[in-house]
């Protein structure tokens, strides 16, 4: 049984395929991450946690897909899981620590929030910025210049 | 659990009896604008937490506003030492999403241009961690073949860091056989010259007080950190994305993969050392496999066709229009493609809509996943060996923070 139709059977839900760069998937349903994660890391051998990162759809239900790639030593392939979600899931670091920094920066650059995250914390903007840039819908620059002869304009 | 506090024997001595110091951002060895925030127990660095993020640029969300093409530009700017490299995983993730045949000059040219970035970043981490420890001697000298490297970027693609040379569907430019000679005459001088740098380092008893059993990193901590690079093969595995997944022809040369076991710094300078020596062989090897012929893929849709193509071909001027206003438009689905960057697994996943700008470009950086693994390797030691660990883990902060 490969990784992708034990996971398909272990979690409900959920659905298989494969990428265009020929790495399996599994879309499983929010609340079966940690399930998913627990079972990589353990039996099936996908120990090595590789990327987190976090595609956005602001059009869709659920807008946030998240995505994780891990990677087996024994079978020399990778691994993607992906969930989507409107805001928040469990965290995995305590199955892969490997992904404290990856979750940290999902929060900080999507607003993702990882449930259980020992440390969510903003990582790489200042602790306090307002928002999320890597959201679809941030517009790219936001903060206008402050020249002087524009701020009668802008009202900096 | 945490990475900032992981299991360790609990020092003798209450939180307030500890002295808590910023290491950086500004601090000449920590390569970059990195800030380490210590907890000092006399000497022994009870805690240690990374603090990142003063590089942040904004890199990703930059390169989904710009077309593909124009995104190799900001691919540059991440891993500053590896730009090439940068360009290479980028290409062949786009490539993979187009799936489009790339000549064989333009293949074999990559090898040897990401192999000839490895020894420029390896040649700037030897020369500023030797430097870090004392030894100025050595800095000069790698930075003295450096500039040779740089010179030959210069010529190649007209600038000496930010290249931008390797894109998908080949390659910029030619390489003239003016560059191809003076990178043999340079490769051909670089043994004798990492032989000058190893009798400084490699056998000198300061230099291995302070390296040998500093900063031990063991296999299966590196392994569930997602540490990758010469920090996981210091530590005893045997993984290279070159030999065990090879891409754009790797599988082609001879060459080995330095394994150390001890997981300490010095083992990690020994690979890194015997990496620029095995990347010298894939130099010289892929110079005497460099075929004739182009260096730019036939695939209309991901490379304009060639101006002799214009008088005869209104197909041809369209293929040239639609690149030029729309850029290429690779089909919708996501790739991840990694290359064995001189850090470690370095890759990008790119999702296409099918339109002409990514929806999401998203660099793996291999610094990112190894710097995770500072506390780890510095709590418990002393502060002064937090130097050199920092300079066996070379991270590049334009990486970690894009």
């Amino acid at each position: 049984m490969t990784c992708s139709e034990r996971l398909v059977s272990l979690c409900p839900g959920s659905e298989a395929g494969v990428s265009a760069d020929g790495i399996a998937f599994v879309r499983v349903p929010a609340e079966q991450v940690p399930v998913a994660a627990l079972q990589l890391a353990g039996e099936l051998g996908y120990g090595r946690f590789i990327d987190l990162t976090v595609v956005d759809d602001p059009g869709r239900p659920d807008r946030f897909e998240i995505v994780y790639l891990f990677y087996s030593m024994t079978e020399r392939l990778w691994f993607r899981l992906k969930a989507r979600t409107e805001e928040r899931v469990e965290s995995i670091t305590r199955n892969h620590p490997g992904a404290n920094w990856y979750e940290r920066e999902a929060f900080d650059l999507f607003g993702v929030i990882f449930e259980g995250h020992p440390n969510l914390h903003r990582l790489l903007l200042p602790t306090d910025w307002k928002g999320h840039p890597m959201r679809r819908d941030e517009p790219l620059n936001p903060e206008p210049v402050d020249f002087t002869a524009t701020r009668g304009i802008h009202g900096t | 659990m945490g990475l900032e506090s992981p299991a360790r024997p609990t020092l003798p001595v209450a939180p307030r009896d500890l002295l808590r110091i910023n290491m950086g951002p500004q601090h000449p060895s920590t390569h970059g604008v990195l800030r380490l925030e210590l907890d000092l127990d006399g000497e022994i660095v009870a805690r240690c937490r990374p603090v990142i993020g003063y590089l942040h640029t904004g890199i990703e969300k930059t390169a989904e506003n710009l077309t593909y093409l124009q995104a190799v530009t900001v691919t540059d700017r991440m891993d500053y030492l590896n730009p090439l490299g940068n360009n290479l995983a980028y290409a062949l993730s786009v490539e993979k999403l187009f799936n489009c045949e790339i000549p064989e000059r333009a293949v074999i040219a990559r090898v040897l241009l990401a192999e000839l970035t490895r020894i420029n970043s390896h040649l700037v981490w030897i020369g500023t961690s030797a430097l870090d420890l004392g030894a100025q001697s050595v800095f000069l000298y790698a930075m003295r073949e450096r500039e040779v490297l740089l010179d030959l970027f210069e010529e190649m693609s007209g600038a000496r860091m930010m290249t931008s040379f390797i894109r998908p569907g080949g390659l910029a430019g030619d390489l003239t056989p003016a560059w191809i000679a003076g990178t043999r005459k340079f490769l051909d001088s670089l043994p004798g010259n990492i032989d000058d740098y190893e009798s400084l380092l490699t056998d000198n008893p300061l230099f291995k007080e302070r390296m040998i059993g500093v900063g031990v990193l063991r296999a299966e901590d590196a392994i569930g950190l997602g540490v990758s690079g010469p920090m996981l093969r210091a530590s005893g595995v045997d993984h290279d994305l070159r030999k065990a997944h090879p891409y754009s022809g790797y599988e082609r040369f001879d060459f080995k993969v330095p394994v150390a076991s001890n997981g300490d710094c010095y083992d990690r300078y020994l690979v890194r050392v015997a990496e620029m020596r095995e990347s010298i062989k894939i130099c010289l090897q892929a110079l005497d496999m460099l075929p004739e012929g182009p260096v730019r893929t036939s695939d209309r849709k991901v490379m304009p066709p060639p101006r002799s193509e214009f008088q005869g071909s209104m197909e041809a001027l369209i293929h040239h229009f639609k690149l030029y206003t729309e850029g290429m438009k690779p089909p919708a689905g996501e790739a991840y493609v990694p290359v064995e960057a001189p850090r470690g697994e370095l890759g990008f996943y790119i999702v296409s809509d099918g339109s002409g700008k990514p929806v999401r470009v998203h660099e793996r950086a291999p610094s990112f996943s190894n710097l995770q693994a500072l506390p780890l390797m510095a709590e418990g030691g002393l502060v002064a060996d937090l130097i050199a660990i920092i300079a066996s883990v070379d991270p590049i902060m334009g990486e970690v923070d894009r």
